[in-house]
């Protein structure tokens, strides 16, 4: 048997490694474990149960959830049958859920609980095909009408009931799977889109296959790998490392035990294979440092000292470069007083492979994991390649690129500067959207990126923007929005900035503050605040925020392409911006056109010189409600100095 | 710089000058120190528990003596005098919780400490009446307490250690031990932390408050006998005993009055560091006897520094 | 493995009371404290399986009367018939072990201890081994220990309290610290839950999920409750049936409609002279 399925994959590794555990989830307090064997049994009874209720070869099943085993299992089921899973967020409000459900034509979906049964009642007549939803958890479900709906269990003690009163149909099952196509469609998801509808990639299983097992063995990963599936299930990166990742190399896939207790779990788990976007990574290092702060000034001491040991010698120390002895003798005492614990403490102890990729992450953060020895690197990719389009090797990393193609992935960029690749995970066309498909694809078989981005000397991807985003300044110089709100978002105080440039006369740029460390410093500062909007608004905030600007002006004044690009007056909002009031996407990156809609007044305000604007914005609270907040936000302007000359910085240097 | 020299150095030189004579006083140091982290333990299970500050602590000691050395002048057994003045402290605990604890039950803190004030009047004059206010003498041997002792000779020196002071820090040891042990393992030591935590919390999780007060009184008693005994061997048996129970204040300003932990390592600190500073420093340079003052300054000194004391939790004002 | 198996496995315990019969009475009972009146001959009957509200303004003496029910205070007059049991004083532990748990206005927990811990001191009154077992801490008591420990664990999950199963309570806000008082109840498995102002200090979502709980005990486990709330809309909401207090008077009964159209009662609530 060719190895081109993922179910294909689960009956290979029942048999080759059929004690070792493919899945764990943390319920009830304590770390449930399934084997590979077992896995297979509980996909096989589920399967069965799945197509005495009808479920077709080619047809879609809808799959909605946090990371559970039973909805990682609904989708093995789903394929051996040859039907097509769809995994959707589960945070996505009724109407986003309705719309894809009813666009992928599905009759059957797999839920978490009761949430997202409700959801889909809510919308029953907008969907009139979906007519069967099979749940994980039970509770709160007592009273429903049963018209319908079942219980995971349920299906697979139908399945269960099938095998026993037929011996022959496991086996059939079996054999059904081994003679399954690898042209078959594998998954569907569905891109979280900033513009627009979201659109069903079609992935087919070879394909799929194939891209999983060039980067498992990329990177070296085998059965004895295990990571924590703690991302959107409906996101790529989950389901190719979780799901395509694990069945391939056949490491145990980790379920946390809810979306809070993360941090706890992973610290239990210790898994040697992570993924988390630079937003989780900044957010560990905010609470390392706050920690850090309050911690008495004798641990704060040696903490620093060692942070700066590491900082000197664990980069080269973990790329394998030559370090003097005392480096190393320091480095090793440092392990053991502060990096050893430190890791122990945020779960990374065991880490062999790590990366990053979704946005921009900064110098210091991304020097600051490495140097504590954990290996992490940088990918860039998107659902079309089926996740990697390039991604870093061990010893060759850096912060500012992404890195050079992935194993057999070619990249070009094209006249315009967008990038482009060819990969073996490329999707076979978006669902019934044929034309859309052919926005994308090129002449020649490319995919259309909509990244704008060049390739360094040595041979790393550098993006510099969303190629749509990139435009110019009524002078004509060029405009890159991203990596100006980059450069800002690397100062732990600024948590989102907005720039606005396109075919005006300078650059104004909208901040956020950072409500943990803005708060913090406040705090220490003996800085009253009763509310995000009153500290936003704080004048000392202000002057903090100023200086962060200017820092930035003058690093962007250093660089010749991006001199250019230099902030000329700023705010700071009085809110957050917030994936509820759909400033933000679901994978919470700012909706620009959006946001530049909703705050018009404000964008006003940056071009016609005031010096303050009054505006009302409403707002979304947690359990739904609308409200609108009132708010009078300053503008202020910032220095912009001269461009470094190209040959000065060579004198200089 | 003659008197730097007296404070900072000199001491150190003598110390490392005669390691074994250091030895000897910091064993002695020991001794004393595993006495108060147990008077200290008394009062901290009794704080924990009730809120009550427990001044009848010394009282009780000299009441556990005066009945065990009581009992055998009356002829019982020394064997079965210590099972039967176990029975007394009993019968005291029940007596207190019944005639002075549950009535009080809900009255302000200061009321309840008054009342142990109460209770120490009344113990002095139920000692004296039953046994006589004259000293007695601790029965150690009969006790099967061995007297003699060990002679060491480190580094050359010489080094002695008394018998009964080795059975009283090993006897004291086990005994801090085994109600360590019981605290934290069982269903009646966790119900005494649940109390000291919080008492609605505990009754509506029906913990009997009379049931754990009798408990704790009863362990302070105990504790109290043990002390007697240690004690009593060393110095006599008199009234005067009780003012040992005051040698555990600066223990509880050291290690908070709910720490046992704080407890154990506060006395054991005390007794060591009172020792160092009288031979080193004390007699030498102010004329000896700093032992009845050097611990209260001591802590005095540490709270300065650390006012939640050494095992505190850290006060912290919520504004 | 069935990773939901445990669901609804704590429920509410078999008392020989048959549903829709009465579980509890408070027979005319007053209780004074020197020569104030907190509560003045007041009667009225918990049926096994509701959900009853004591509701009144400020004063009306309606914690008066959970300490009552619980064995906090010793009432001058009348008696309290529990289980078929009549009796007049009953100390709190001795409640606690007929079945009656609580929770408080202002939240008792052991603050120094975690969630966990905290909920296992509810399993207490479950615990039979002796002191010797305890003292030697192996065999059955670790047994009982661990069956505990998986009731305890159903709490958790049931009160999505997963992620503060180790924090010590003292750190927890204050809707958080609800929450685990209430899963402290629930651990007891008791007959009768006393809630006393279980929203009280909670902002609106916090609410939501409280009468959510508070339903679903009520529902899936059949757990009688007797809650003490100030809110009106909740309690209506939420109960069975109401009894309105007012200066220690009881001064209405019935379902909640009769009551909210009771004119006595929209004036004790307005605040009309008497």
């Amino acid at each position: 048997m060719t190895l081109d399925t993922f179910p294909k994959y689960l009956l290979a590794n029942a048999e080759r490694i059929g004690a070792r555990p493919a899945m764990r989830h943390k319920d009830y307090g304590i770390w449930q474990s399934w084997t590979w064997a077992e896995q297979r049994d509980e996909v096989r009874s589920f399967a069965l149960g799945l197509r005495a209720l009808g479920l077709k070869h080619g047809e879609r099943i809808a799959i909605i959830g946090s990371n559970r085993p039973r909805l990682y299992w609904a989708q093995t089921a789903a394929q051996s049958l040859g039907a097509v899973p769809v995994p959707v967020y589960a945070d996505a409000v009724a109407e986003e859920l309705a719309y894809v459900l009813n666009h992928a034509e599905v009759r059957f979906a797999v839920v978490q609980d009761q949430e997202q049964v409700d959801k889909i009642r809510s919308f029953a007549k907008d969907i009139p095909l979906l007519t069967n939803i099979i749940f994980d958890e039970a509770r709160g479900l007592r009273d429903y009408d049963r018209q319908g709906l079942y219980g995971f269990a349920d299906i697979q003690a139908r399945g269960n009931a099938l095998i026993a009163a037929d011996r022959t149909i496991a086996q059939r099952w079996e054999d059904e799977v081994k003679a399954a196509s690898g042209e078959d469609i594998s998954v569907m998801l569905y891109t979280s889109g900033t513009t627009g509808r979201s659109k069903g990639v079609m992935l087919m299983a070879k394909a799929a296959v194939r891209a999983a097992s060039d980067t498992v063995a990329f990177d070296g990963l085998n059965e004895n790998d295990g990571m924590l599936a703690y991302l959107p299930l409906a996101w790529v990166g989950d389901h190719y490392m979780n799901y395509a990742q694990g069945y391939v190399s056949g490491f145990c896939t980790n379920c946390p035990e809810s979306a809070e207790t993360v941090a706890q779990d992973l610290r239990e788990i210790g898994p040697t294979y992570y993924f988390a976007p630079p937003r989780v990574f900044e957010n560990l290092l905010t609470s390392v440092t706050i920690r850090m702060d309050d911690a008495s000034w004798i641990k704060r001491k040696i903490f620093d000292h060692f942070i700066g040991v590491a900082r000197k010698h664990g980069e080269a120390i973990l790329e394998g470069r030559p370090v003097p002895l005392t480096g190393r003798l320091a480095y090793a005492l440092g392990d053991l007083l502060v990096y050893g614990p430190l890791k122990n403490v945020l779960g990374l102890s065991n880490i062999r492979v790590s990366y990053t990729a979704g946005e921009a992450i900064g110098e210091e953060l991304f020097s600051f994991f490495r140097s504590l020895g954990i290996n992490l690197k940088q990918l860039y990719g998107q659902t079309e390649a089926f996740l990697y389009v390039t991604c870093q090797k061990n010893g060759a990393v850096r912060s500012d690129a992404v890195g050079p193609p992935a194993p057999n992935v070619d990249i070009k960029i094209s006249d315009a500067g967008e990038v482009l690749f060819r990969s073996p995970g490329m999707f076979s066309g978006y669902f019934k959207q044929d034309e859309k498909t052919a926005e994308v694809l090129t002449d020649d078989g490319y995919v259309r990126t909509g990244d704008a981005g060049f390739i360094e000397a040595d041979g790393q991807l550098r993006i510099i923007d969303r190629a749509k985003d990139v435009g110019k300044l009524r002078s004509g110089e060029l405009f890159a929005p991203k990596y100006i709100e980059n450069v800002l978002k690397f100062y732990p105080n600024i948590k989102e900035a907005v720039a606005f440039g396109d075919g005006r006369d300078f650059i104004g740029v909208f901040l956020n503050i950072d409500l943990q460390a803005v708060g913090n410093w406040a705090e220490r500062n003996n800085i009253a605040y009763a509310s995000y909007q009153e500290l936003a608004g704080h004048p000392d905030v202000y002057k903090m925020m100023a200086k962060h600007v200017d820092e930035t002006n003058r690093r962007l004044a250093d660089e010749p392409i991006m001199a250019g690009m230099q902030v000329k007056r700023f705010l700071v909002l009085h809110k957050e911006l917030d994936a509820d009031d759909g400033e933000l996407t679901r994978t919470l990156k700012v909706r620009r056109s959006f946001v530049a809609e909703r705050y018009q007044p404000l964008i006003e305000a940056l071009y016609d010189g005031s010096a303050e604007k009054t505006v009302e914005t409403e707002v979304t609270y947690e359990d739904g409600r609308k409200g609108r907040i009132r708010a009078t936000v300053k503008v202020e302007d910032a220095k912009v100095y001269p461009a470094v000359k190209a040959d000065a910085r060579e004198a200089a240097a | 710089m003659e008197f730097l020299n007296s404070i900072l150095i000199k001491p150190f030189a003598d110390m490392v000058a005669a390691p074994d004579f250091l030895l000897q006083v910091l064993w002695e140091g020991l001794v004393a120190g595993v006495l108060y982290a147990l008077i200290a333990l008394g009062f901290v299970l009794i704080y924990k528990s009730s809120r009550i500050f427990n001044f009848a602590q010394g009282i009780m000691v000299v009441f556990a003596a005066l009945t065990l050395v009581g009992l055998h002048e009356r002829g019982v057994p020394a064997l079965l005098a210590v099972p039967l003045t176990l029975l007394v402290m009993f019968l005291l605990a029940l007596a207190i919780e019944r005639v002075v604890l549950r009535p009080l039950v809900n009255q302000p803190d200061i009321i309840l400490f008054m009342a142990t004030i109460g209770i120490t009047l009344f113990l002095v004059g139920l000692g004296e009446f039953i046994f006589g206010g004259e000293n007695k003498v601790m029965i150690t041997e009969q006790l099967g307490i061995p007297t003699g002792s060990f002679t060491f000779e480190p580094f050359g020196g010489f080094v002695s250690i008394e018998q009964k002071d080795l059975t009283a820090v090993i006897g004291s040891g086990l005994l801090v031990a085994a109600l360590l042990v019981f605290l934290n393992k069982s269903k009646m030591g966790r119900a005494i932390r649940a109390l000291g935590d919080d008492h609605q919390a505990a009754l509506s999780v029906g913990i009997s408050l009379s049931t754990i007060w009798v408990l704790v009184w009863f362990i302070a008693g105990v504790i109290a006998l043990a002390t007697g005994i240690v004690w009593g061997a060393r110095a006599g048996v008199s009234f005067a005993l009780e003012v040992i129970a005051y040698k555990a204040l600066p223990v509880l300003m050291l290690g908070g009055l709910e720490s046992v932990l704080g407890a154990i390592i506060g006395g054991l600190a005390i007794g060591i560091l009172e020792k160092l500073f009288e031979i080193y420093w004390g007699q030498p340079l102010l004329g000896g006897n700093t032992e009845t003052w050097f611990a209260f300054v001591f802590a005095l000194i540490v709270l300065l520094f650390r006012p939640q004391g050494l095992f505190g939790e850290k006060i912290i004002e919520r504004v | 493995m069935n990773a939901h198996s445990g669901v609804e496995i704590i429920a509410a315990p078999d008392d020989g009371i048959a549903p829709g019969d009465k579980l509890m009475e408070v027979k005319n009972v007053s209780l004074r404290f020197g020569g104030v009146k907190a509560i003045t001959d007041i009667s009225f009957d918990v049926r096994k399986g509701e959900i009853r509200a004591i509701i009144g303004p400020n004063g009306a003496g309606k914690t008066s009367m959970l300490n009552v029910i619980n064995g906090f205070y010793t009432p001058q007059e009348g008696t309290i018939v529990f289980r078929g049991v009549e009796r007049r004083a009953m100390k709190p532990h001795h409640a606690v072990r007929q079945g009656i748990a609580r929770t408080f206005q202002n939240v008792a927990l052991f603050k120094g201890m975690s969630t966990l811990d905290n909920i296992m001191a509810g399993r207490s009154v479950h615990m039979n081994k002796n002191l010797f077992w305890q003292m030697l801490w192996h065999g059955p008591a670790l047994r009982e220990e661990i069956e505990h420990r998986e009731k305890v664990e159903e709490i958790i999950d049931f009160l999505e309290i997963q992620h503060i199963r180790r924090t010590p309570v003292g750190r927890l806000p204050y809707g958080l610290q609800k929450r685990v008082e209430l899963g402290r109840a629930l651990a007891m498995e008791p007959s009768l839950l006393l809630l006393d102002e279980p929203m009280a200090g909670m902002n609106l979502e916090e609410k939501e999920d409280m009468s959510r709980f508070i339903v679903e005990v009520n529902q899936q486990r059949g757990t009688t409750i007797a809650l003490i709330e100030h809110d009106m809309g909740v309690v209506m909401d939420l109960s069975d049936r109401v009894v309105v207090l007012d200066y220690g008077k009881k001064i209405a009964d019935g379902v909640p409609d009769e009551v909210k159209s009771n004119q006595q009662v929209i004036d004790a609530y307005l605040g009309v002279a008497h």
